[in-house]
């Protein structure tokens, strides 16, 4: 072989990426192109977030918590029977009032046929746990209240876990995602807390005002809080702000270590949690190249 | 200036062989059948099948033990990191293996015997044949492990450039160490049909396994399409699995049974019939390492057209492939087009053509190289290797230290309870094929 040693630039063909054809000649198979790892891109898909915007998103988190802690307080009134029956039931008339309010100001076409809807939704709701009432009071009668409050305590906490903070799961109008199965199984774990703490109670009445009361909140709380954030970003703060520091109030008069167990809750979701995220974006290293398995654009419909 | 170059006593683990039909398992057997005919002595290590363990000889005196473990998770033996030292020393020993070459990151087994042969100081090679991700979690567990195994390799081998830039980025291991060594087809089995097919009706075949990975979703997209703007075009669907019954439901729906024929399952051996009844062949994968089923379409003189991802853009030159996005109108498209440069194409053209860009002998060729190499690198000892796998991570790595540690001490206890002297070693038989290819290749 004279030729190799005089031109070696010349006699060598320029390297292909291509896999047919055999060994390209005056390359190893080992060798690696200057174009190597070229077409990699790395982290295309990452938001770069700001310190605000992430405090601001965090505040749905903390809103729902203090709703939950509101509940947990007025279980814990009724419990030790500091509301009566007949201040509960108007207390829930006046919440589904109020619901209504906000879900027909918020909502922005004014329908006719969905107002009737949810009042014939809710008319079946409340006749349905009239019904169930009785049966509910008796329910736990042979189970201690030590195994009730462990229960209800620990569905709680499931029910915070995997709730659905940034939707709803009662579809509100114009919402786009169906709920997943972690928010079907929150919203299951706070009905069946709610049914448990109501049975301990000493009248069917007072349990049926409960029950109204818990799964009125369970239920829509999410879909008017989704309304309002949806309407106004300003009135989602405000709203928010308000219910914090009456949370706060009301927890401080019942019981101080619940106080400041929520109040460090808060602090904690509000700044450190946005800060912390913040920080770990940093090490966030996403890589995507021609290796990738495709997406379909569309979508599979069974 | 001629180099002998030293035979070699080759060991191939992997879950993956025959009587399983697949990419892995055809690259095993064809790369030993060559190797075989250059003189090197291979042995295949693989799980029990069925009622199929123990030895087995299959064609040309390919040795394959397949060792008496039931399969846990598809075709996977279960991983139990020490227990399977002693049939691998006994093995390696018995067999006198100089290089171990384990195929398939997914394989279980090959993991398990490139560590084992490793403490042992033997050599080890590696071959990636899939692409994977880098973001779900199984995605991670099995980068985590490519990472201890390919953290003391000796060489790397992966099947397509796109293959090894992903394997690198998914082991941390230097590019230097992976060589780009093709899959290829046989083409002697794969020969195009002696008449030629009437260009009346356009028949386009697809085989291959009806699940979301290899894109039987777009099929159903892309079928109606395109039947309905070819009337001359047919369609005959070959394979199955879960996706079939979409497939099914597409036909009911547009009324498309005389115009999709659905053979389901095809058995190796038919694959060849089935593709010279056609004049194109579609794939709509969404990913790919290397598709040998390309190759056996284009062997076979079918103009192919397929998805652009993963590796299938460097498989074949571009006037024999039609390229298009994973996405329903492009492929349309690229049918359009395949469609109209048909009549150019001549299927024994393609197929002679194919015998010179691809050979399983080239490939047994290109792989001697890499033993080769890997038989220069130099002995080293438990503590000179040790660091090598710090570098996987922060706890990750003093993990792998503690697993190479003990595997070194279960070895020790190994050598104690059955010194390797005792061993009985296996004579080479050279058969009457081989005696004769050694007469032929000597001139």
């Amino acid at each position: 072989m004279k030729g190799v040693g005089k031109n070696p630039v010349l006699c060598q063909t320029k390297w292909r990426k291509v896999a047919y054809g055999g060994m390209q000649p005056g390359y190893d198979d080992n060798y690696t192109d200057d174009s190597f790892l070229e077409e990699m891109v790395m982290n295309a898909n990452v938001v770069k977030r700001d310190f605000l915007r992430v405090m601001v998103d965090s505040v749905s988190i903390s809103q729902y918590l203090c709703i939950v802690a509101l509940v947990v307080s007025t279980w814990t009134h009724t419990l030790n029977l500091a509301i009566d029956e007949i201040t509960l039931l108007k207390f829930d008339i006046g919440l589904v009032l109020v619901g209504f309010l906000v879900l027909l100001l918020t909502t922005s076409p004014f329908s006719l046929k969905l107002l009737s809807r949810y009042v014939l939704n809710i008319s079946f709701f409340t006749s349905g746990l009239y019904v169930l009432a009785p049966i509910c009071h008796t329910l736990t009668r042979s189970i201690s209240s030590d195994s009730i409050w462990a229960l209800a305590v620990f569905l709680l906490l499931v029910h915070l876990f995997l709730h659905d903070y940034s939707g709803s799961t009662i579809r509100p109008p114009g919402a786009l995602n169906n709920p997943k199965l972690t928010s079907n199984i929150s919203l299951n774990a706070s009905i069946v807390a709610s049914v448990l703490v109501a049975s301990r109670l000493p009248s069917w009445l007072h349990v049926f005002a409960i029950m109204l009361f818990s799964l009125q909140v369970f239920l829509f709380a999410p879909l008017v809080t989704f309304c309002i954030k949806k309407y106004s970003c300003r009135l989602h703060l405000l709203f928010s702000f308000a219910l914090m520091i009456m949370t706060l109030g009301v927890t401080y008069q019942l019981h101080r270590m619940l106080f400041i167990l929520l109040l460090a809750l808060v602090v904690f979701i509000s700044l450190v949690c946005p800060y912390w995220l913040i920080r770990i974006q940093e090490y966030k290293f996403e890589i995507n190249g021609p290796w990738d398995e495709a997406k379909l654009c569309f979508d599979i419909t069974e | 200036m001629d180099v002998i170059s030293r035979k070699h006593r080759i060991l191939m683990v992997s879950d993956f062989f025959f009587p399983n039909f697949g990419g892995v398992e055809s690259h095993i057997y064809y790369l030993s059948q060559c190797l075989l005919k250059l003189g090197h002595k291979v042995v295949v290590m693989t799980h029990a099948y069925g009622k199929r363990s123990g030895v087995r000889y299959v064609t040309g005196g390919l040795k394959v033990y397949y060792v008496p473990w039931r399969p846990f998770l598809m075709q996977n033996t279960l991983p139990t990191l020490f227990m399977t030292f002693p049939v691998i020393r006994t093995i390696l020993i018995r067999e006198r293996i100089s290089v171990v070459h384990g195929h398939q990151a997914f394989s279980t087994l090959c993991h398990e015997a490139l560590m084992h042969a490793r403490t042992m100081g033997y050599k080890v090679i590696f071959t990636d044949h899939s692409l994977y991700g880098f973001a779900d979690v199984g995605s991670i567990h099995m980068n985590k492990v490519l990472q201890f195994t390919l953290a003391d390799i000796d060489q790397a081998i992966c099947v397509s450039h796109t293959s090894k830039e992903n394997t690198v980025l998914r082991s941390g291991i230097s590019p230097e160490k992976v060589f780009m060594v093709p899959n290829a087809v046989d083409t002697a089995m794969f020969t195009p049909s002696p008449n030629r097919l009437s260009r009346d009706e356009i028949i386009i075949v697809v085989i291959s396994r009806l699940v979301y990975r290899k894109g039987a979703d777009l099929l159903v997209e892309v079928i109606p399409e395109v039947c309905r703007l070819f009337p001359k075009v047919r369609f005959i669907v070959g394979g199955d699995g879960p996706k079939r019954v979409r497939l099914e439901e597409m036909r009911e729906k547009f009324s498309l049974q005389d115009r999709v024929e659905m053979l389901g399952a095809v058995p190796h051996a038919q694959v060849r019939s089935v593709l010279i009844s056609g004049h194109i062949f579609l794939n709509s994968s969404l990913t790919e390492a290397f598709c040998i089923a390309i190759l056996e379409a284009a062997s076979c003189g079918l103009l192919t057209v397929s998805t652009r991802v993963g590796g299938v853009p460097e498989v074949l030159p571009d006037d024999m492939v039609v390229l298009a996005e994973p996405d329903p109108e492009d492929m349309v498209r690229a049918v359009r087009k395949a469609i109209d440069i048909l009549p150019g194409i001549d299927p024994q053209t393609m197929h002679l053509r194919m015998k010179r860009l691809y050979s399983w002998d080239d490939v047994a060729k290109r792989t001697e190289i890499v033993y080769d190499r890997a038989m220069q690198s130099s002995h080293t000892n438990l503590l000179d290797r040790l660091p090598k796998y710090l570098t996987c991570g922060a706890w990750a790595g003093k993990l792998f230290c503690l697993v190479m540690i003990i595997n070194y001490l279960v070895w020790c206890l190994l050598e104690f309870l059955q010194p390797a002297k005792d061993i009985e070693e296996v004579p080479d038989i050279i058969g009457p094929l081989h005696s004769q290819l050694h007469s032929v290749d000597d001139d």
